[in-house]
């Protein structure tokens, strides 16, 4: 009988594991039930709105009842449920917005909705001055993380449904401000932040190289100025604002650092590295972009010192030259993290969680930041008081050549140095040459119109 | 009747309750386009029901709760097959749930009298030989289906029962140990081993991975069996190096396992919800738009997806009735299951039969369930009596019979020579008290 006994407890093992398994499944089921059905090819929806209850996505929107190109500005970062675009707001947070609770399944009348933190007028505006030129822009507060505008052209109206999808422009499905680019002298942000780091400010400033124009480096290539007669003998302050590339070639090959020191900061501040390991990426709200990356191999070789100026393979995106701003604006050296999603709203009404500001890893020290906001307000003093009158903004612009061709990208980013209008920003203007509109002009009506829209007085 | 803590008419209240609720909710949220098709189907599964209890009440045998419990899961299993994606009657199913009854008589009868089954061993490996015999030379092919134009069987099913009978029968005899090498092993033991490994080499050509588990587990059982066996004398030594040789087995298993295999231990379903994982996903999306109510029988979507009533069947019934219908199903499955503790068998024969006849149906419903929801590796088996497929039902039946006959009491014979012994112990007690006086 005992072995009988044996018998009925394997029996009943065999049952309590299957139970086990079985209340596992049911409690898996419970709590994973939103991402199953948020890839529900015809799921219940609701809405996403902008900071001030603007719509931005209704997946119900007619152009009768909206206007024709109401989205088009938000067009590629809100995005739709068609699966034509996967990194966007909604295809990323399906989710959140399902109308569905497992408790009562599908809810066609269910009020689950996104607020943002967007302002969509001010994103309009910002995505017309464009005019017929194609680029980028993104604005955010570098204290609490919110973006106000996130914006890119060429860009796609959802309420065309996609039939006209092969007469998109390159590029039209893609938010361009989360995809890397050649970031031109606003690169060099990030040596002088290495040479802060490694050499001492006082180094740093007491630092001076002759340029004529063109320089021959240590490897015997030429770097070449943009401005061809030179700039003669400068410090820090004004190579940075004249973005001499002679200057900082000399400064790269400097025999007080090295490129162990220049690679330790890039690292920190999260570049890729000589392609190394995986393509890195953050998330904004399930949105992916893009880490930057460039080659450091030989630091008096024409291409580190290329890279080291943003160009050569150096990429960075517009969302992470924004991003290092607030590292400099609250001289801290640590990123504050961007998000777009401000609060949710659950299918029965209820108001979940507001997002909390996040903060990224220590990428430099508190001295270096403090400096580096210096030398960059000193540059928007001088040159660029006309962005937003009553207010300092510390800003950096640059030059990127493009593809075979030599197409030249034009950017600018920088802060606002006032702690009621803590904005970071960051603009491209693809293909500038024969165009009439320029970043300073596009920054001037970002923030002025922000400036305004967040009723903050000069 | 033996006691087996339920009483008759309580059992029939909760059968006849059940069946009647789960018809009026089709009444009320179901998809049918005509009344009559829902008619048909009540008429169905009330005639099938009353036929059971009658059949029940007339043919008194040991225990009752399995029969009425098969008839009530059977009925189920009806409602849900004929509901899926629009209310019909499935007539089909319907001709396999009898048939599942019928098998469960059957497999009562053969295996009630333990003593008689164990001495039809060899029959049993014939029987077992025949089926894998019409596998290799009949499915035309690597695979296990026999297809005699719109009909198709799948003898592997029929090999699990036969499977566990010998595991039973082999492992409760004494055997006579001859030495081959430097091991006294028994015939019996050999036999075991060698039609296991035929087995499984089997269902390994036919690419039939997912009765593996079920197989593994019925011979795991059996093991554990032999282990407890208090007559097996298996030092620690042996069951170390037993449990050594499995996990050899398994790595080469794992290295020889086909590419398609040993992706599906590690895929991300949802990375391509449109490609390989197709089928899990759009059964979790199914689950997820049930909840915990269901969309009300026949408005599922997953009705036109592929093997939604046998493969993912327990998510399609989920999305049509909800997990509180799929939960109580799979409970009351297990409850049926757990009779066999309720009314323990009595012989050694028969503790090993029933705890291989669990562990099958343990092994099975956990492969399509948790599978089927990608807590496991998808292998693609039945869910024990509600996946359509007569091969597979049939062979439930059967099963369910030899654990009804595992709840048998001792026969009649075997009564009377316990009897004589008691009476021969207590004569000579007397004996010898007189003698003592």
């Amino acid at each position: 009988m005992k072995s009988i006994r044996r018998g009925q407890h394997l029996i009943t093992v065999l049952l309590l594991l299957f139970l086990a398994g079985f209340g596992f499944l049911i409690y898996k089921l419970q709590t994973e039930s939103k991402f199953y059905i948020s890839h529900a090819s015809n799921a219940s929806l609701g809405k996403v709105y902008d900071r001030k209850g603007e719509v931005l996505y209704d997946p119900n929107a007619t152009a009768e009842e909206y206007g024709a190109d109401y989205f088009l500005d938000v067009g590629n970062l809100i995005g739709d449920d068609s699966k034509q675009m996967t990194n966007t707001l909604v295809a990323q947070n399906k989710d959140l917005l399902a109308n569905f609770s497992f408790m009562l399944g599908e809810q066609h009348d269910g009020r689950a909705a996104v607020g943002t933190t967007l302002d969509h007028t001010v994103n309009r505006r910002v995505y017309d001055s464009f005019g017929s030129k194609n680029g980028c822009a993104v604005a955010y507060n570098y204290m609490t993380g919110e973006i106000y505008v996130c914006t890119s052209k060429p860009n796609v109206n959802v309420l065309d449904h996609y039939a006209n999808i092969s007469e998109l422009p390159e590029g039209a499905l893609l938010c361009s401000v989360f995809y890397p680019t050649v970031p031109g002298s606003t690169q060099k942000i990030s040596t002088t932040l290495a040479a802060l780091e490694h050499m001492g400010y006082d180094a740093l400033m007491s630092k001076s190289f002759d340029c004529l124009g063109a320089y021959q480096n240590l490897g015997g290539q030429e770097i070449r100025c943009h401005k061809s007669a030179g700039h003669g003998t400068q410090g820090i302050m004004d190579a940075f604002a004249n973005s001499c590339n002679p200057w900082f070639a000399q400064l790269v090959e400097d025999p007080s650092w090295t490129l162990e020191d220049i690679e330790e900061t890039y690292r920190a501040m999260g570049y890729r590295l000589n392609g190394e390991g995986e393509q890195g990426y953050f998330d904004v709200n399930g949105i992916s972009a893009y880490t930057a990356s460039t080659t450091l191999t030989d630091k008096n070789d024409f291409s580190t010192q290329w890279g080291c100026m943003g160009q050569g393979t150096t990429l960075v995106s517009p969302l992470q030259l924004m991003v290092w701003q607030s590292a400099i604006a609250n001289q801290t050296g640590v990123s504050t993290m961007p998000y777009l999603i401000d609060h949710a709203v659950s299918v029965a009404g209820k108001d979940l969680p507001r997002t909390m500001t996040t903060y990224g890893e220590k990428m430099f020290t508190p001295d270096s930041a403090a400096h580096m906001r210096e030398i960059m307000l000193s540059n928007g003093r001088t040159r660029y008081a006309d962005v937003l009158p009553g207010s300092d903004v510390a800003v950096k612009s640059g030059t990127a050549q493009i593809g075979e061709e030599k197409t030249e990208n034009s950017l600018l980013t920088g802060f606002v140095d006032d702690q009621s209008f803590p904005v970071a920003f960051c603009i491209v203007i693809e293909n500038r040459v024969g165009g009439v509109i320029t970043t300073n002009q596009i920054a001037s009506t970002m923030l002025s119109e922000l400036r305004a829209a967040l009723d903050v007085s000069a | 009747m033996l006691k087996n803590g339920l009483n008759y008419g309580g059992v029939i209240t909760l059968l006849l309750l059940t069946h009647l609720s789960m018809l009026g909710i089709v009444l009320v949220r179901g998809n049918y386009q005509a009344p009559q098709d829902l008619l048909y189907l009540a008429l169905a599964v009330l005639g099938l029901d009353l036929i059971g209890i009658i059949a029940a009440a007339i043919y008194r045998q040991m225990t009752y709760t399995l029969d009425i419990m098969l008839l009530g899961i059977l009925n189920m299993s009806l409602i849900f097959q004929s509901c899926f994606g629009g209310v019909k009657l499935d007539i089909k199913h319907l001709i396999t749930c009898v048939a599942a009854m019928v098998a469960c008589e059957i497999g009562f009868l053969l295996t009630r009298n333990h003593e008689w089954i164990r001495k039809q061993k060899k029959y049993i490996y014939i029987i077992i030989g025949i089926l894998i015999l019409a596998i290799l030379t009949l499915t035309g092919g690597r695979s296990m289906w026999i297809t005699f134009k719109s009909f198709s069987i799948q003898p592997s099913e029929f090999i699990k029962p036969c499977f566990v009978l010998i595991c039973a029968a082999s492992i409760v005899e004494l055997h006579k140990k001859i030495k081959v090498l430097f091991f006294y092993v028994s015939i019996d033991t050999l036999c075991l081993l060698a039609m296991t490994v035929v087995i499984f080499g089997l269902q390994w050509w036919c690419r039939d991975l997912g009765s593996l588990p079920t197989f593994a587990a019925i011979f795991g059982c059996a093991l554990v069996c032999r282990l407890c066996y208090p007559r097996a004398k298996i030092n620690k030594t042996a069951i170390a190096a037993m449990c050594v040789g499995g996990v050899l087995l398994a790595m080469v298993a794992w290295m020889l396992a086909p590419a398609y295999v040993q992706e599906r231990l590690h895929a991300d379903i949802w990375a391509d919800p449109y490609g390989t994982g197709y089928q899990q996903c759009q059964a979790l999306i199914g689950v997820a738009r049930g909840g915990w109510l269901g969309v009300g029988a026949g408005h599922g979507r997953l009705a036109g997806v592929f093997a939604h009533e046998s493969d993912i069947v327990f998510c399609t019934i989920c999305e049509e009735w909800g997990l509180l219908y799929a939960g109580l199903t799979v409970v009351m499955i297990l409850i049926m299951l757990t009779t066999v503790l309720m009314n323990p068998p009595k012989s050694y024969y028969h503790a090993t039969m029933t705890a291989g006849v669990v562990a099958a149906f343990v092994a099975q419903m956990a492969l399509n369930i948790f599978g089927s929801c990608n807590l496991i590796p998808f292998t693609g088996v039945t869910l024990p009596f509600i996946s359509e497929g007569g091969s597979s039902m049939v062979t439930c039946g059967f099963l369910v019979g030899m654990l009804k006959a595992g709840q048998s009491p001792l026969f009649h014979h075997e009564v009377l020579r316990r009897k004589q012994a008691k009476k021969q112990k207590q004569g000579a007690s007397a004996q010898n008290g007189k003698v003592s006086a």
